[in-house]
């Protein structure tokens, strides 16, 4: 029962988002049998210790658990209420003269205490499969099927059978059956919802996910977990490339060095000495639009980059509207979402114009950018009519390793209106649309392949 | 090592009479580690006792503590093993006139090669073997406390390579084949979060956080390791530490600066906090300039609250 029980709450960890393994949870079966399941705080602990795996977790497992164990013991109380009215209902006027008026199978059913109902209802559950349950509203379905599957079709027949009798007495205990019917349909509804939060939460993270991966970066504010999304998906990123930066810096045999060492035991190659590749200085300078339309963008791409800081540990980023300044140290000293307000008041205005920004960029930090350095631009290139000032870009391109231009906007509108991608393009390596996380992924991981 | 411990109050008891205050999760985590023969992963900000907490476990198993301190490019030979290679070779050369004697009757060279076969391992045998602190641990007379400090310091390939450890308490040699614990060591982990640890890592340990302690956890620990302190200088001490860790630092005090700080202030004979003797000893608690500059902001501020209200 108890095993039964932990099992569940596995299952509901995983649904809300913390991965366990079976052994996992076998060891956590193992420490609660060992410690016990009182004091509460103590056996929250023991199983935080051997489920948790992360302090990001531990929020997603508090809620768990304190939704888990309160639900049962507030259902537990609900059943009691429910079976009290139960009995009320149907104890005393249908066990002693059901067995003229029902058929076979509605009397067995009909005959059932409290206890052997909830078994009845619990056996014919465990038969089903609940796990494909995905949207809240097939709850009512999924009921409907367990009730059917409990006999309750022949209780049915025998309602209308009574409704359609002349008899007085008849007509009252239809209204009687009626009354019980509603009950264990209670019953059963909250059931199905239990393992509807187990089941169906999971799908609807995924989906909920899904959605937010694809959604316009504009549409990204109203959903709550886009921070733990983002997170997280950079963390999965920059792990992926740390492995990958480890194996390039294998080389090949350094015999000079291997000689030298050599010389210490009479010339027998003892220690061998590998070539190591040089580590790669990237430097990845960003340049931000911040005005209205770009904004978004702009917070989810300096977050997605700061992020990475493992595998890029040099970036340096700036920020334009109306005016043009360097917001490096916002982003390393405060959180992304105070870091924009803070930088928007600084920068905010009306009129991007792009060609004075390239002359103060390169004015700026031109003799900084060499070899080394990556330069990414993210803006819709509406330039408000003045001068492209394409001449600056191409000296920051000259300089540079490779530039790149993320546009929010998708590629048919970029020469449209005071749009002049056209004008910049020739200097980008690479231009591409960047609109929903999916995109800001995508680039990030190629970007971190090349630089 | 003890091998029967009774109950976790036992753990908690002998913490304490040891000098480490800690939590209950603290001591549930040792608790349940060396009932479940599970390593434990010990994770927090720096200077909050983690490797402190492995030292307590082993006074308290009364089992020696072995240490392998981590650190980029640490590799197998440093952990593990290494050949005396010096020592090789000059057992070779010194042994040189025997060999050739022993190799002189021989006629071919297969057999000479046979004759050299029968000498079985000689040079990669016990003797050329120089254990580093894992195989250590793993062949110890007596079950041992294995601390595994900084993992997250240590490169990716090495944490798969503890794996095997981990989960089995056993270690391949390509040389001497499978070694396997002759005592299953208690190991802690400890990482201060520098990188990202692998999920198999995890899924193999239990984990523990050790947050920054609260206010009364921190009372009783500086109780504890500083006695000399008076009551009424310890409640704002803490109160003043506790108000730091509330602000925007870019290192806050842990539990090892503020001892170091109460021990100082004993020195200094201080019965109460008073600003000019916190200005001078600002740098005993926080370790950048940025900060103490931010705390030197603070002061007034601060030493007008307590009083006024």
């Amino acid at each position: 029962m108890a095993d039964r029980r932990l099992h569940e709450f596995v299952r509901a960890l995983r649904g809300a988002g913390v991965r366990v393994s079976p052994t996992e949870a076998e060891e956590a079966f193992r420490a609660a049998a060992l410690i016990g399941y009182y004091p509460r705080d103590q056996f929250r602990e023991t199983l935080a210790l051997t489920l948790v795996k992360s302090q990001q977790e531990r929020p997603d497992f508090d809620d768990c658990f304190e939704s888990f164990f309160h639900f049962e013991s507030a259902e537990d109380d609900d059943a009691e209420d429910d079976d009290a009215a139960d009995q009320d209902a149907e104890g005393e006027p249908l066990s002693p003269q059901e067995g003229q008026g029902l058929s076979e199978q509605a009397a067995e059913l009909v005959a059932q205490d409290a206890g052997q109902l909830e078994q009845t209802l619990a056996r014919n559950a465990g038969e089903m499969d609940f796990t494909d349950m995905q949207v809240i509203t097939q709850q009512g379905l999924y009921a409907r099927r367990l009730l059917m599957n409990m006999g309750m079709g022949a209780v049915d027949d025998e309602i209308l059978r009574l409704d359609a009798s002349p008899r007085g007495g008849d007509q009252r205990r239809a209204g009687e059956l009626r009354e019980w019917r509603q009950q264990v349909r209670e019953l059963a509804v909250r059931h199905v919802r239990r393992q509807f939060n187990l089941h169906g939460r999971a799908h609807g993270r995924a989906l909920r996910e899904e959605t937010m991966r694809a959604a316009p970066f504009r549409d990204l504010r109203e959903f709550k977990q886009v921070q733990t999304l983002v997170r997280c998906m950079a963390r999965r990123l920059a792990s992926l490339h740390q492995r990958r930066q480890k194996k390039a810096k294998r080389g090949t045999l350094d015999a000079r060095r291997t000689l030298a060492s050599s010389l210490r035991y009479n010339a027998v190659p003892v220690q061998l000495h590998w070539r190591q590749k040089r580590r790669l200085k990237s430097k990845v300078v960003v340049i931000c639009d911040v005005s209205s339309s770009v904004r978004d963008a702009a917070r989810f791409l300096l977050q997605f980059l700061y992020a990475m800081t493992d595998v890029l540990p040099r970036v340096r980023s700036f920020a334009f509207a109306a005016r043009f300044d360097e917001v490096t140290d916002d982003f390393d000293r405060y959180s992304p979402d105070v870091a924009v307000g803070r930088i928007l008041d600084r920068v905010s205005g009306s009129g991007t114009d792009y060609g004075t920004m390239f002359e103060e960029f390169v004015a700026l930090c031109g003799s900084e950018i060499d070899r080394h350095t990556t330069v990414i631009i993210l803006g819709d290139a509406r330039n408000n009519d003045l001068p492209a000032g394409e001449q600056h870009l191409a000296e920051v391109s000259r300089r540079a390793k490779q530039v790149f231009w993320l546009n929010p906007e998708p590629p048919s509108r970029w020469n449209s209106g005071d749009a002049i991608m056209a004008r910049y393009q020739p200097y980008c390596r690479a231009a591409r649309r960047c609109a929903s996380l999916n995109d800001l992924s995508r680039f990030t991981d190629y970007l971190l392949k090349s630089v | 090592m003890k091998t029967r411990i009774d109950s976790l109050d036992d753990v908690i008891a002998s913490f304490a009479g040891q000098g480490y205050i800690c939590d209950q999760r603290t001591a549930l985590a040792v608790y349940l580690a060396a009932q479940l023969h599970k390593p434990v992963l010990v994770e927090g900000p720096p200077g909050v006792g983690k490797t402190e907490l492995a030292k307590a476990a082993s006074a308290f198993l009364e089992a020696p503590l072995i240490r392998l301190q981590c650190y980029e490019g640490l590799d197998e030979s440093r952990a593990l093993y290494e050949w005396k290679y010096g020592k090789q070779l000059l057992y070779t050369q010194l042994l040189r006139d025997k060999l050739s004697g022993m190799l002189a009757d021989t006629d071919s060279l297969e057999h000479s090669m046979q004759r050299l076969g029968d000498l079985g391992d000689a040079f990669y045998s016990e003797t050329f073997l120089e254990p580093r602190p894992l195989l250590r641990a793993l062949r110890a007379d007596e079950p041992v406390v294995l601390l595994i400090d900084e993992i997250d310091k240590a490169d990716q390939e090495f944490e798969a390579f503890l794996l095997e450890l981990l989960s089995d308490f056993q270690i391949s040699i390509p040389e001497m084949g499978t070694v396997k614990a002759r005592h299953q060591p208690l190991v802690f982990l400890t990482s201060n979060d520098q990188r990202e640890l692998s999920d198999a890592l995890k899924r193999r340990c239990l984990h523990l956080y050790i947050p920054y302690p609260d206010a009364a956890l921190e009372r009783r620990i500086l109780a504890e390791r500083v006695p000399e302190l008076g009551d009424q200088l310890r409640d704002q001490l803490v109160a003043f530490i506790q108000h730091l860790r509330e602000q925007d630092m870019k290192k806050l005090p842990a539990i090892s600066e503020t001892l170091d700080w109460a021990r100082a202030l004993v020195l200094l004979h201080a019965d109460t906090l008073e600003p000019e003797l916190v200005e001078q000893t600002l740098a005993l608690v926080l370790k950048n300039e940025q900060d103490v500059a931010l705390a030197r902001d603070l002061l007034p501020h601060w030493f007008r609250k307590p009083r006024s209200a």
